[in-house]
C-alpha cells in the first residue's frame, strides 16, 4: 500500500488500487480519519467526469435505513458506491453537488445511451468532424462503474465459419473435452447449412454428413487460428493446449490446406474463403 | 398512428389492457380478499372460481362427452371474433365449455413473465397458436442492475412450440436471452413464419440473424430494435432469397456492424412491400440517399448516420432535400446516429407530414432544431435530447398541438450537469400540448409547480415518468419535496396507468399514491419514501398495481409483508437495495407456494447473509424454475 502515498505518482498497480476499494468501501466517507492522506490520494486517483479541482465533499449523512452499501466491484469507482441524503431541505439550491459517488445503473438510461456525450459531441454546431465508427459502442457496461461483462452464458465461444456456407456460427468450446466431439458438433452445425448452399431444395435425406475433418481423409478439414494469428490443422496438440491458444476456427477445402495454411500465417491477411 | 407509436415506444406493452388481476388456483392460495372480478391476462388452467357451478373439481382435463356439438361450434364462430386478450380471458371462465373452446381458438397468446408457466403449460392448452409475445427480465436488469446470465432464455419456448405450433408465424420478444441456435430452431421448424420482433434482447449475433433471413421464406417483419447484436462478420444481408421478398419491415439500426450495403439496395429493389425501413449507422447519407430513390414508398425510415466517412465531394453533393420530398408517404422518422447537422434541413420536405419524430441520438441545438419543429404540425410522437433545451421544449408546445407521446433523454446522464431541460420546458409542454398521454422527462431540476401544471392541463395523461437525475432533489425554487406534484398527478390524472417517480420524496407522497392511484399498473420507484409506511399506502391503496419496482429505497420487511395480500395478483415486484431480510423473504416464499422468491446476490455476500440485496419475486403456476444461475437462491 506503500506505492499509493507516494507524491506524485499516479500509477499505483491495480492490486493496490483493488485493495482501496475493498478498504473505502467498509468504511464510512464521512468520517475524516487518520487516513485523510489517503483519502486526498485516492481523491487525486480518482477518475470522475466532473471538472477537476475543488470537490465539494461534504459530509452528507447515509441514508439511516440502509444496512449495507451494494458492492463495487469496478475499479473506476473509487469512491465507493454510498448515498447521500438530504432528507431535510436544507440544500435548497442544485448547483451543490449532492452526490459524490456514482451510482449503478442511475440514471437510468440503457447502456446505447450512455455514450452520445464522448462520441458525438464534436458534431454539435457547425463542427463537421468526420465520424470514424467509434463514436457509439453498444456496451452493456455503465461508463461509470463496470459490473461484469456481458458474457454469453460463461462459455468458450468462439467463431467457426466453413468454406462455401456463408453463414458463421459459434462453437462454445468449455462444452467439449475432445477433438471427436468438436468434429461431430461442427458437422451438426453445419451440416445442414451445407447441403442447402448446394441445393435450394435439400431435404433432410440428401444432407451428407461432414466427416474426416481431422484426419485429412475428408473432402473438408478443420483448421484454427491460434492468438499469435497462426493458422494450424485441428488435432496435432494436446485438447487443452488446443483449447487455451484457439481464437477462431474454421472449415476449408481439403484441397485447399497446403495454400490456407501458408496464405497469412502471422498478421497477413485473413485467409479468403 | 396507434401503430406506430407502440412501434416506437419501449413500453408498448399495457396501454390497451385495463383491467388486469389475474386469478391463481385458489385452493392453494391464502388470498384474504377476494380477486378482482375483471378479466386475467392470463388464467389458471384448472381454476373454478365460480363455486356455484357444478364442475368437475378433479381438475383433469378429460372432456366429457360433450353433448351439444352445434353449440360447440356455434361458440367457436362466436369466440372467434374476439380479440382483445381481456375479453378472452372473462371468457375462459364462464364455464368449462366456454375454456375449452376459447382455447382452442385463441391464436395470439401474450406471456408478461416468462417464468409464469412453462412451456408445455402453454402448449397443452393453447392449440392453434399463431403469434406469441414473450417478455422475460425485469426491466431493471436494463440499467445493469442485474447480473448477466440470469435468465430469460428463448430456448425452452422454441423447442416446445416447434412440436406444438408448426404453423406459428409470429414472435414478439421482450428482454429475452436468444441465442443463434434458438433462431436456427425457429428458421427450421416454422415454415409459415413472418414476423420477428426483438426488443431490447440479446445472446445472438448477426449468424443467427442471417439465418431467419434466409431461410423464412415468407418473412415479412424483421424488427431488431435496442437489442444487442454481436458482429459474427457475416454478411446476414446477402443471405435473404434472390427473388422478391414479402418484407414490409426492416429495422436494424441497433445492430453495431458494418452491412454490405449493394445488398440492401438489391434487397430494397426486391422488396415491393417495404414499408418500413430502419438503418444502422454504417449506412451514410450517400447510400441513403440510394436508397430513398428506390423506395418512395416508404411510411417509416431510420436514418442510418446521416453523416459521411470521407470530406465531401468536390462534385456536386446529392440532393438529398430532393430525395426527401419523393418520399410522400413517410411520417415515421428516426435515426440520425451521427447527425451531421448542416445536412438537417434534407429533411423539410417531410416535416409537415410526420407524425413521429425520433431525434433521440442527435445532439441539435436549439437553434437547428427550431426551424425543423415548427413545420412538424401533426406530430404525434416525439423523442429528443435534451440539448434541445427548454427553448426547444417551448417550440414543440407551440407548434406540436397534437402530441400524445414525448420522451426527453439526457445527453450527459451525469447526475451533476448543469441540465439544459427544467421545469420551465415541461411548464410550456403542459401548456401548449394538451392532448398528451405519455411522457418520459430527464432533468437535473424541477419544481412542482410545473409538476402540478401538468396534472391539470393534461388530463389525458396515462404515462408519466419523471426523472430527476440528482438524487433526493428537491423543488429547487421552494427547496421542498416533490410529494406534491406527483400527489397532482395521481389525483388529477385520472387515466394514469404508468408512473416513474424521482426527486425528494416523503412518505406523503406514497400516501398519495395509494390513495389516487386508482388505475396505476406500473410504479417505479428510487431513492424515495422515509420509511416503511411508503410502501405500504401503495401496496394496501393501488387496487391496480401489477408491476412494482423500487431501489435504494428505506423499506423493510414489515413493509414487504403488509403486501401478502396482493402479491398472486401482481406480476412481479422487484425491491433493490432495500432494507429487507432473508428472513422475512423466506416466510412470504413458506406462506406462498406459488410465488417464486428470488433473491439474487453478489458473488460475495458472506458477510452480510441475511442482507438482501435483490429481490424478485413473481407468481408463477409451474414453480420455480429449473435454469436458475448460482447467484439466485430461489426461497
Amino acid at each position: 500500500m506503500e506505492g499509493c502515498h507516494r507524491n506524485g505518482e499516479i500509477a499505483p498497480k491495480l492490486l493496490d488500487l483493488n485493495l482501496m476499494i475493498t478498504q473505502e468501501s467498509r468504511r464510512p466517507w464521512f468520517h475524516d480519519d487518520e487516513n485523510s492522506v489517503f483519502n486526498t490520494e485516492e481523491r487525486k486517483l480518482e477518475l470522475k467526469l466532473g471538472p477537476p479541482g475543488g470537490e465539494d465533499e461534504h459530509a452528507s449523512s447515509i441514508i439511516r435505513h440502509f444496512k449495507k452499501e451494494p458492492k463495487d466491484k469496478s475499479i473506476l469507482s473509487l469512491a465507493g458506491k454510498h448515498f447521500s441524503s438530504s432528507p431535510s431541505s436544507t440544500k435548497t439550491t442544485s448547483h451543490k453537488r449532492t452526490a459524490p459517488g456514482p451510482v449503478v445503473g442511475w440514471p437510468p438510461v440503457r447502456s446505447f445511451r450512455k455514450n452520445l456525450a464522448s462520441g458525438s459531441s464534436s458534431k454539435l454546431g457547425n463542427d463537421s468532424t468526420t465520424s470514424n465508427g467509434v463514436a457509439l459502442k453498444n456496451q452493456k457496461c455503465d461508463d461509470d462503474a463496470k459490473i461484469m461483462e456481458p458474457m454469453r452464458q460463461g462459455g468458450m465461444f468462439v467463431k467457426i465459419n466453413m468454406y462455401g456456407v456463408p453463414i458463421g456460427r459459434k462453437v462454445d468450446l468449455s462444452v467439449h473435452d475432445s477433438y471427436e466431439q468438436l468434429s461431430y458438433t461442427v458437422d451438426k452445425l453445419f451440416r445442414g447449412l451445407l447441403a442447402a448452399q448446394r441445393d435450394l431444395s435439400s431435404s433432410v435425406e440428401d444432407e451428407k454428413p461432414i466427416t474426416g475433418l481431422l484426419d485429412g481423409n475428408g473432402e473438408y478439414t478443420l483448421t484454427y487460428e491460434d492468438n499469435e494469428g497462426d493458422k494450424m490443422l485441428v488435432g496435432d496438440v494436446p485438447w487443452q493446449m488446443f483449447v487455451s491458444s484457439v481464437k477462431r476456427l474454421r472449415v476449408i477445402k481439403t484441397s485447399e490446406i497446403s495454400s490456407a495454411l501458408t496464405y497469412g500465417n502471422g498478421k497477413q491477411e485473413k485467409m479468403r474463403r | 398512428m396507434t401503430r406506430d407509436r407502440s412501434e416506437m415506444s419501449e413500453d408498448d406493452d399495457d396501454q390497451q389492457s385495463q383491467s388486469q388481476s389475474p386469478p391463481l388456483d385458489l385452493r392453494s392460495a391464502a388470498i384474504a380478499e377476494p380477486c378482482s372480478s375483471s378479466s386475467s391476462s392470463f388464467s389458471v388452467v384448472d381454476s373454478t372460481p365460480n363455486k356455484s357451478r357444478n364442475c368437475i373439481s378433479s381438475g383433469t382435463l378429460t372432456s366429457q362427452p360433450f353433448p351439444d356439438h352445434v353449440l360447440e361450434n356455434v361458440l367457436e364462430n362466436v369466440l372467434q371474433f374476439l380479440d382483445s386478450r381481456c375479453d378472452r380471458n372473462a371468457a375462459s371462465l364462464v364455464c368449462k365449455s366456454w375454456w375449452r373452446v376459447e382455447a382452442s381458438t385463441r391464436s395470439e397468446v401474450f406471456i408478461g413473465n416468462c417464468y409464469a408457466l412453462s412451456p408445455s403449460r402453454l402448449t397443452q392448452r393453447f392449440k392453434r397458436v399463431s403469434s406469441l409475445v414473450l417478455k422475460g427480465k425485469p426491466r431493471f436488469a436494463d440499467f445493469n442492475l442485474m447480473p448477466p446470465d440470469w435468465g430469460a432464455n428463448f430456448a425452452p419456448w422454441v423447442s416446445t412450440m416447434a412440436k406444438a405450433y408448426p404453423w406459428l408465424e409470429k414472435v414478439d420478444l421482450k428482454r429475452m436471452f436468444v441465442t443463434d441456435d434458438d433462431l436456427a430452431l425457429l428458421a427450421e421448424s416454422f415454415p409459415g413464419f413472418k414476423e420477428l420482433i426483438l426488443v431490447c434482447c440479446e445472446g445472438f449475433g448477426t449468424s443467427g440473424i442471417a439465418i431467419v433471413a434466409n431461410k423464412c421464406r415468407k418473412l415479412k417483419v424483421l424488427d431488431l430494435i435496442e437489442s444487442e447484436v454481436t458482429d459474427d462478420e457475416v454478411d446476414w444481408i446477402s443471405c435473404f432469397p434472390e427473388d422478391v421478398t414479402c418484407l414490409e419491415s426492416l429495422a436494424f439500426d441497433c445492430v453495431e456492424a458494418p452491412i454490405n450495403f449493394k445488398a440492401l439496395e438489391g434487397l430494397v429493389a426486391r422488396s415491393p412491400c417495404l414499408k418500413k425501413l430502419r438503418l444502422n449507422r454504417f449506412v451514410s447519407l450517400v447510400e441513403l440517399h440510394r436508397l430513398l430513390l428506390g423506395a418512395p414508398q416508404l411510411t417509416s425510415l431510420g436514418t442510418g448516420s446521416f453523416s459521411h466517412d470521407e470530406e465531401p465531394q468536390s462534385e456536386q453533393e446529392p440532393d438529398y432535400a430532393a430525395a426527401f420530398r419523393a418520399c410522400k408517404s413517410v411520417v415515421c422518422l428516426s435515426g440520425f446516429r451521427e447527425l451531421m447537422p448542416e445536412y438537417l434541413p434534407a429533411i423539410y420536405p417531410v416535416c409537415a407530414n410526420l407524425t413521429s419524430l425520433n431525434f433521440s441520438y442527435a445532439n441539435i441545438s436549439p437553434d437547428m432544431f427550431k426551424p425543423i419543429i415548427h413545420n412538424c404540425h401533426k406530430l404525434q410522437v416525439f423523442w429528443a435530447l435534451d440539448s434541445i433545451c427548454d427553448e426547444g421544449l417551448q417550440a414543440v408546445a407551440e407548434t406540436c398541438k397534437e402530441l400524445r407521446e414525448l420522451r426527453i433523454f439526457p445527453f450527459d446522464p451525469r447526475e451533476d450537469s448543469e441540465g439544459p431541460v427544467s421545469e420551465v420546458g415541461l411548464q410550456a409542454i403542459s401548456e401548449g400540448c394538451r392532448k398528451l398521454e405519455s411522457i418520459l422527462y430527464f432533468c437535473q431540476r424541477m419544481t412542482n409547480a410545473a409538476v402540478i401544471a401538468m396534472s391539470e392541463n393534461c388530463p389525458e395523461l396515462t404515462v408519466f415518468r419523471l426523472c430527476i437525475m440528482g438524487r433526493h432533489r428537491p423543488d429547487h425554487v421552494t427547496g421542498k419535496p416533490m410529494d406534491e406534484g406527483f400527489g397532482a398527478i395521481v389525483k388529477n390524472c385520472k387515466k394514469l396507468t404508468r408512473l416513474a417517480v424521482s426527486g425528494l420524496l416523503t412518505d406523503q407522497a406514497f400516501r398519495y399514491m395509494g390513495e389516487y392511484g386508482k388505475l396505476v399498473r406500473t410504479l417505479s420507484v428510487a431513492f424515495a419514501g422515509d420509511s416503511d409506511m411508503a410502501l405500504r399506502h401503495v401496496l394496501e391503496g393501488c387496487p391496480r398495481l401489477q408491476k412494482l419496482e423500487i431501489r435504494d429505497s428505506p423499506f423493510g420487511d414489515a413493509a414487504l409483508r403488509s403486501g401478502m395480500h396482493r402479491y398472486y395478483n401482481m406480476r412481479f415486484v422487484w425491491m433493490s437495495a432495500c432494507s429487507l431480510t432473508r428472513g422475512c423473504c423466506k416466510d412470504i416464499a413458506r406462506a406462498m407456494p406459488n410465488l417464486v422468491v428470488e433473491v439474487i446476490g453478489s458473488d460475495d455476500d458472506d458477510d452480510n447473509r441475511d442482507y438482501v440485496e435483490t429481490l424478485y419475486m413473481y407468481r408463477s403456476l409451474d414453480g420455480p424454475r429449473k435454469d436458475a444461475p448460482k447467484f439466485v437462491a430461489i426461497l
